[in-house]
Formats: C-alpha cells, structure tokens, sequence
C-alpha cells in the first residue's frame, strides 16, 4: 500500500515536470521520498528527476544534491548505467557550479562507462557534455582577463581547443546516428568555441549549420540564437553591414517570440553595429528603443549602458546638450548600481564635453583632480592612450596631459 | 579659446569609437545542456520487455 503511495505521487511528479511544471513537480517527489521505497531503483529514479527538476529551477545546490544521492545509489545497487547517467548529471551541475575540475571527472566517467556498455547514444551525449564544461572553463578563466576574441592565454586556448574537439567527436557519432537536434547543438555550441578562439570563419559556418536545423524543426529560438551569433562572428569579420542584417532577424524574432529581454539585447546589439558603421541617427534609435526596454525591465546596468551608448553617439554627432544629458543620467546610473569605473567613466566623459562647450572649471578642480588620481591606479602606468574601461568598452579621449592644457 | 574648443568637440567626435569586444562577445547564445533521464517506469518496463515479444503475420488476405 504503502508502495504504492510512493510510486503513485513520483509518476504524478514525472507527469507534472513532463508538461513543464517542474515546482510541482518536485512537491510530488519530495513526498514521494518521504513516503519511502524498499526499491532502490524507483528510489534512484526518483532522485534523478528531483536533481533535474532543481537544475532547471536553477536551483544547482540541491540539484547537485540529488544527483549526488542518485550516484551513490547506482553504485550500490551496481546498476551501471544509472550511474553513467548519474555522473553525467552531477557533471553539468558542478560544472554550472564553475566545479570544473570535479565536472570533467565525472562527465569523463559517463563517457568511459557508456563506451564499456558500448552505448553510441550515451557516448554521444557524454561527448557533448565534455565539450560543455571545457567551453565554461575556458570562457570563465577568459573572462577574468580582457582581451578580444582570439587574443588568449595559453590554458584557456587548450582549454576551448579540447571543446571544440570534444564537439568534433560529438557530431562524428550524432551524424552516424542521423540526430539532426543534437547536430544542431554540437554546431551551435562548436561556432561559440569557434568564435572565442577567433576563427571567426569556421564561427560562421558551424552557425549556418546550426541555421539549417533550426529551421528544419521550425525551432524559432534556435532559429533566432543562430542569426545573434552569427552577427556576432560577422562584426569580428569586419563585415558590419551582415552583422546588421543578422542582428535585424534576431530582432525580428524576438519580437515574434516576445522576448523584451532578448529584444533589447538585439537592439543593443544594432545600436553598437550602425556606431561602428558611423551611421550615428540610427544608433541612437537603436539604443533608445534599448533604453525603453531597460527601464519596462528595470534593468538599471542595461539603462546605464544605453546612457553611456546614447552619450557617445551624440557627442559624435556633436549635440554635446544631449550627450551630456546622458552622461549625467550615466553618472547617476552608476552610482545608483555601485558601478566604479561605470562612475568614473561618466565623469571624465562630462569633463571632457564641459571642456569642449568651453565651461567654467572653478567649480570642477576638485572632480578634476580626483579623476586624475584613480586614472592613474587605473591604468597601472600602461604606455598606451588612456581607456576609459566600462564592460571593456573602449573610449579613446583626452589625454591627461591635454586636461592639464585647458586648466 | 574658441579654436581650441573647436579642435577639441573634432578630436571628442573622432575618438568615438567602441571596441568590438565586449559589445558582442558578452552575449554570446549558447545551446542548453542535455540531462540524463531516468523513469520509475523504467525498471517496470524491463522486467516486462521479455513477455511483451509477439509476431504479426505480415498480411491477411481478404478475397
């Protein structure tokens, strides 16, 4: 009876994360496992689908928790590939984690068991996995630096380069086995590597592949991934024109598929793209329909960056009365956030445009000053020409010794 | 002061120029990872897969 109870609440569970329901789901495995089995392997299972559920709650400590338990019981019971399964999993999640010395570990170990059971599609899965973590690990080491896509230390090159290997054998097996949807994964994902690495023409190609299966499916979201980092490989190219026409369709997309965030991202995208292409009007367009997006989503970093955008493509087209509109809603955006260089980015940017307009500076000696003392921390005496670094954006501006000039 | 402030708002609105970097390499569109899966039905289903074996005759003829 009891039994019973048990195995009816975890099928409901099943049932309910299977129609997308994953937060009810889980109240029907928790009370699936309070009720208690003598069957390990019902129990296993059960435990599997709670670490899911929680991956996909974003929940990663308690997933990570479960899979643990699930693990722990295949190798009880000896049940092989529950714990191939179980490595896998516990693999993802340590390496969503930024675990990722423990991830290879056990998503190698899926790989290794599903070949001793000689199972293609595990391998296959196992394969893509691998090339998931080395990716984050290369990405997450990459971030710490800044640097262009293509200028890389030497761990995190191999660290993308056994990426895009592991995506290689991936798409080797999942073509045999005529799986168009994990192709269009392994693509997607191998392009990213691509692009990182700063093949930006082997970029392209893995991504209108991963085009062409979204398409096949009719996979819009696909679809519209495909078209953004396509328009990201196009502008490392040079060819901003195409990255434009790129950006246009994931904007349309996103559109379609009312997705405000994934929209403004787009026009972002497009405002930046005409501001490479010196098309100034238009980047402002693009970036005030951003702006309005940040604000409807109360994404303060999102508003301070099209302040900061909006500044830049003003003081370009030399209405300094807007640019320094924005500079100052920008100055005040950051210090809203806590953005320190956000802050004094602002800052020198109003100097430089208060100079410009040809201001009093008796009230700005004290700002001056300061923002010559962090310029200096800032740079670390680098012999190049001073940044004014948000996001690692560049903006090449007076130099000091210039300011020095006009005071 | 008049032409250098002019000199200047040229060399503000020339120096413009964002780095390619961070514009489009921080939004970068993965694909999403693929879990394994495991059922409590799985088990069920293997211990009856042996008894669940039936042939079909190809074709019945209707004259």
């Amino acid at each position: 009876r009891m039994e019973a109870s048990c195995l009816e609440l975890a099928l409901e569970g099943e049932r309910l994360c299977k129609a997308g329901d994953c937060r009810a789901g889980v109240s029907f495995f928790e009370a699936a496992v309070q009720v208690g089995t003598e069957d390990l392997r019902t129990l296993s299972a059960i435990y599997s689908q709670l670490g899911n559920a929680y991956f996909y709650l974003h929940e990663y400590a308690k997933a990570l928790e479960y899979h643990h338990h699930d693990l722990t019981l295949a190798r009880t019971i000896g049940d092989l590939l529950g714990e191939a399964k179980a490595s896998g999993n516990l693999g993802n999640t340590l390496k969503v984690l930024g675990n990722f010395e423990e991830a290879i570990v056990c998503c190698q170990r899926h790989l290794d068991i599903s070949r001793e059971l000689n199972d293609k599609v595990g391998e296959a899965r196992a394969l893509y996995n691998l090339g998931n973590v080395y990716h984050s690990k290369g990405k997450n080491v990459a971030s710490a630096g800044t640097h262009d896509p293509g200028e890389l230390p030497d761990d995190v090159k191999s660290a993308l380069q056994k990426a895009a290997n592991y995506y290689e054998e991936n798409l080797t097996i999942v073509t045999e086995l005529g799986d168009r949807a994990a192709q269009g994964r392994a693509f997607g994902n191998l392009g990213n590597t691509h692009y990182l690495l700063g093949n930006f023409r082997s970029a392209v190609l893995a991504h209108e592949q991963r085009l062409l299966i979204a398409k096949e499916f009719g996979d819009r979201s696909a679809e519209r991934r495909a078209y953004s980092n396509l328009g990201n490989a196009y502008i490392f190219l040079g060819e901003f024109e195409t990255a434009a026409e790129y950006y246009k369709r994931t904007l349309q997309l996103a559109r379609q598929l009312k997705d405000r965030a994934v929209e403004a991202q787009a026009c972002y995208s497009l405002g930046n793209t005409y501001t490479l292409l010196q098309d100034y009007e238009r980047a402002i367009d693009y970036h005030l329909k951003h702006l309005v997006i940040a604000q409807e989503l109360h994404d303060k970093i999102g508003e301070g960056r099209a302040c900061w955008s909006l500044g830049n493509a003003y003081t370009a087209l030399g209405n300094h009365d807007q640019a320094i509109h924005f500079a100052e809603r920008h100055l005040e955006i950051s210090r809203e956030v806590g953005d320190r260089s956000g802050e004094l980015t602002a800052r020198l940017n109003l100097s430089d445009l208060q100079m410009v307009l040809g201001l009093s500076y008796s009230t700005n000696n004290s700002m001056m000053s300061e923002s010559h003392v962090v310029e200096n921390s800032f740079n670390g005496g680098r012999p190049r020409g001073r940044r004014h670094s948000m996001e690692n954006m560049e903006l090449m501006k007076l130099t000091p010794e210039k300011v020095q000039n006009w005071n | 002061s008049q032409p250098l402030a002019g000199c200047q708002a040229a060399e503000l609105q020339s120096k413009v120029v964002p780095s390619k970097q961070i514009l489009h390499s921080d939004n970068m569109e993965m694909e999403p990872e693929t879990m394994e899966t495991k059922s409590v039905t799985d088990y069920f289903s293997k211990l009856h897969m042996g008894s669940l074996v039936y042939s079909c005759t190809s074709k019945r003829k209707n004259k």
